[in-house]
């Protein structure tokens, strides 16, 4: 009998119902698309933060801190030490190995240019390196990705091209190389001929250097297998006290405190498992870009809450109000049921289903339109899919039915305080 | 007559209107609130971003070895002054410690402070002369901790050996450079060189886009010619990139939020002249027009869009306030333009979305509406 009565005022009152539902998959939607893109901003900001480049940087412990000071190299007795190119693969081994996002060596070296200028820096590095693990994944890193912000008039090279070069902007404006043009270098271990395939502008003192394969610095400087730095950009979490203090001595913490420490993606807790797998390296957090992205990421994040929260409100009144305004509309047909014999209960229960019914229907169909309008905004902001959270269909769920209910109570009440006589007589 | 009959119908229909109007002011509270946020977006993140340190450098041009005062003074004032967060000037000199070679910089640590607020230091920044700040690896190789005393020694200007006493009173922590250098008050070190206004390179953070930093770089280099002004390309690009997608992620919402809020006004408006066909009917009884009748509803939903509007543009303001407070720590500035607009935009949609239904209810056959069927 119940159902028949729902099955007969669903039906008969076809419209209406789908017009709760349609408002019901709105609210639903907007809170699905909202919920999702908020749990993903901080992945998509902190990928975008990556073009400030890296933000670990791993040198050989004990580093002569006088060659970048004052170009004094090791023939005047200062030993360099050096990290081994066969080690680096490892990076993307260690418990965080997910969050590094790119890598690069750099080998350092002075030549002489033209054999004419001397002193002048030449780094070998990874432009594209397509690298396979121990574990059987491979994956390609270099600069071109990690320093995708530099502006390059002519080509970016290839690690292949050995005869190949680009040159800072500073360095090529002082002495007339334009892309094309072919120089030769000099370094400890013979000279080489290469072509100037790009000059690149960076801003930064790194428009002094001419960068190379790795290789072909390795040969130049005498030290094959060698490198004497790499930079990694990862993708951390925001530092907080914990962290602040690991940083300063991991071995302060409780065994509790430092697995929790250990298995967060902060950068100094990736730093500390890089250190664990290169040899003799110290991994130094770049405080300026590390420090800024987690206040950055802080606040979108924050923002995105806010604005999710007052979205959530709106659905939320405008599914309540438009359940509160449809129930009210039924007052005749209420009376007639209360004519003929029922007592509050039935009435309430049939009313709160048939609401709840149009509810799941409409909040099934909203998390799905939801999703692509997550998609959608993902698309068209950062160019890539946003991660669908499960986490966010629970939460969907109580807010349609939390709504729905509260939208309904009041308007129960009211049917329920009716007179029949009064509402039949069409007062 | 028309103002009395559209007053006396929103009043005696009280609660019915107020949840009208409740559901108009929520959306224009929304369209408010987000529209404000999504225009002061570049200029609040902007500060954020400022975190990454100078967007820009001034160096010396040509064959000059440094930079006077007096020209980096100039430079400066083609910075529009509230956008200025800091200028630091810096000059470079080696100097030794216990006959170790070290360079030392000379700045003004309260702009650095705020030009390098990444910098993290361990113990105090200088407050008084003759004392100074080293970095990490300086301290580390010369076993140094807030609050010892070292002397620096080197050569003026003149080429005379000079030998300072200095207390350390904070250790520099960033993972750059920096931490090989040891940084005291430019008077300082001026007065141990025993020359004055020598800068080697000055460190700019301005709050700015992309395209005003370009203009500024322009100005400064066709009208100071000692200046070389330089954009820090690494900060000023990704600052770029990331406020972009920031707004237009800000802005999809809106428009996303806005259209649902829409709808949700649209149908609650609808609702309430639907279960009102009993009054048409009425109405078109006693011998009132089509015409009459829709614009006595359009009156009823032009009065609530203007309310309902109004309300949303005061609550609009103190979320996005309040948003601006959480999230940034500054207030948010008001925009005028937002109560015209928003007040119209409600009324738009509240107009329409009474239309509709009336439009269908003025069709009706009085008697049958009247009869109850």
């Amino acid at each position: 009998m119940f159902f028949r009565m729902m099955n007969g005022a669903l039906l008969r009152q076809k419209g209406k119902m789908l017009m709760i539902a349609f408002t019901i998959a709105l609210g639903a939607s907007l809170a699905t698309a909202m919920l999702n893109v908020m749990l993903d901003v901080g992945d998509k900001i902190n990928q975008e933060l990556k073009t400030y480049g890296a933000n670990i940087n791993v040198v050989p412990k004990e580093a002569s801190l006088l060659d970048d000071l004052y170009g004094v190299d090791e023939r005047s007795g200062v030993s360099n030490k050096y990290l081994q190119e066969s080690e680096l693969g490892r990076i993307k081994t260690i418990f965080w190995a997910f969050n590094i996002v790119d890598f690069a060596p750099f080998l350092d070296t002075k030549v002489t240019l033209n054999g004419a200028v001397e002193n002048v820096e030449l780094a070998g590095t990874w432009f594209s390196h397509h690298l396979d693990l121990p574990t059987g994944e491979s994956l390609d890193t270099g600069m071109i990705n990690m320093k995708n912000w530099w502006d390059v008039s002519g080509d970016w090279i290839t690690d292949a091209e050995e005869d190949s070069a680009m040159v800072g902007s500073l360095l090529a404006g002082r002495h007339q190389i334009a892309p094309g043009d072919v120089i030769s270098v000099a370094g400890k271990n013979g000279q080489k001929t290469l072509t100037v395939k790009g000059v690149f502008n960076t801003g930064s003192d790194e428009d002094e250097l001419i960068y190379v394969p790795l290789k072909v610095a390795q040969d130049l400087a005498d030290r094959a297998g060698l490198v004497s730095r790499v930079e990694v950009s990862a993708l951390t979490t925001p530092d907080n006290e914990l962290s602040r203090r690991a940083a300063q001595n991991p071995k302060s913490l409780s065994i509790k405190e430092w697995e929790t420490w250990y298995c967060t993606a902060y950068v100094s807790a990736i730093s500390y498992q890089i250190q664990e797998v290169i040899t003799d390296s110290v991994a130094k957090p770049i405080r300026q870009v590390a420090e800024s992205e987690g206040a950055i990421l802080e606040k979108t994040q924050l923002l995105m809450v806010l604005i999710t929260i007052l979205s959530l409100i709106g659905a939320a009144l405008g599914i309540s109000n438009l359940v509160t305004a449809s129930v009210m509309e039924r007052s005749r047909e209420i009376g007639l049921l209360k004519a003929v014999g029922a007592n509050d209960f039935p009435i309430s229960m049939l009313v709160l289903t048939e609401i709840l019914l149009m509810g799941l229907l409409g909040g099934v169909i909203g998390y799905f339109a939801g999703l692509g309008f997550a998609q959608i905004i993902g698309h068209s902001v950062f160019g890539s899919a946003i991660d669908i959270k499960p986490m966010v269909i629970p939460l969907v769920a109580v807010l349609v039915f939390l709504v729905t209910l509260a939208g309904s109570i009041p308007s129960i009440r009211f049917l329920l305080s009716l007179r029949p006589a009064e509402v039949l007589h069409g007062r | 007559m028309y103002l009395r009959m559209i007053t006396a119908s929103l009043v005696r229909r009280r609660s019915r209107m107020l949840v009208a109007l409740l559901a108009v002011a929520v959306g224009a509270t929304i369209l408010s609130g987000l529209v404000t946020i999504y225009h002061d977006i570049p200029h609040q993140m902007g500060q954020e971003f400022r975190s990454y340190g100078a967007n820009l450098i001034l160096v010396p041009s040509g064959e000059e070895t440094s930079l006077s005062g007096t020209d980096v003074k100039e430079a400066v004032s083609y910075f529009p002054s509230d956008s200025v967060v800091g200028v630091a000037p810096y000059r470079y000199q080696a100097v030794k410690i216990n006959e170790q070679p070290f360079m030392a910089a000379g700045t003004d640590l309260a702009e650095v402070r705020k030009t390098s607020p990444y910098w993290f230091v361990n113990g105090q920044w200088p407050e008084e002369p003759g004392s100074i700040l080293v970095g990490t690896a300086v301290a580390d190789l010369i076993r140094l901790v807030p609050g010892s005393q070292l002397t620096i020694t080197g050569n003026d200007a003149n080429g005379k050996v000079f030998s300072r006493d200095f207390t350390l009173s904070g250790i520099v922590q960033t993972g750059g450079k920096e931490e090989e250098f040891i940084f005291m008050s430019m008077a300082d070190l001026e007065d141990a060189m025993g020359d004055l206004d020598v800068i080697d390179v000055v460190e700019c953070s301005i709050s700015a886009s992309g395209t005003q930093l370009n203009s500024y770089v322009q100005q400064i280099e066709a009208s100071v010619p000692a200046v070389t002004p330089r954009l820090v390309k690494r900060v000023t690009e990704s600052e770029g990139t990331v406020l972009t997608k920031l707004q237009a992620l800000v802005y999809l919402v809106t428009v996303v939020v806005l259209l649902l809020t829409m709808i949700c006004v649209a149908t609650t408006m609808m609702a309430v002249v639907t279960e009102r066909r009993k009054e048409i009917g009425l109405k078109k009884a006693l011998g009132a027009s089509n015409e009459s009748v829709t614009k006595d509803f359009l009156g009823e939903g032009l009065i609530l869009g203007a309310f309902g509007g109004l309300l949303g543009v005061g609550l609009g303001f103190i979320f996005a306030q309040t948003v601006s407070l959480n999230v940034f720590t500054r207030p948010i500035s008001f925009r005028l333009s937002m109560i015209p607009v928003t007040i119209l935009i409600s009324i738009l949609i509240t107009g329409l979305a009474c239309l509709l239904p009336v439009r269908s209810a003025v069709d009706v056959d009085p008697a049958i509406v009247l009869r109850g069927e």
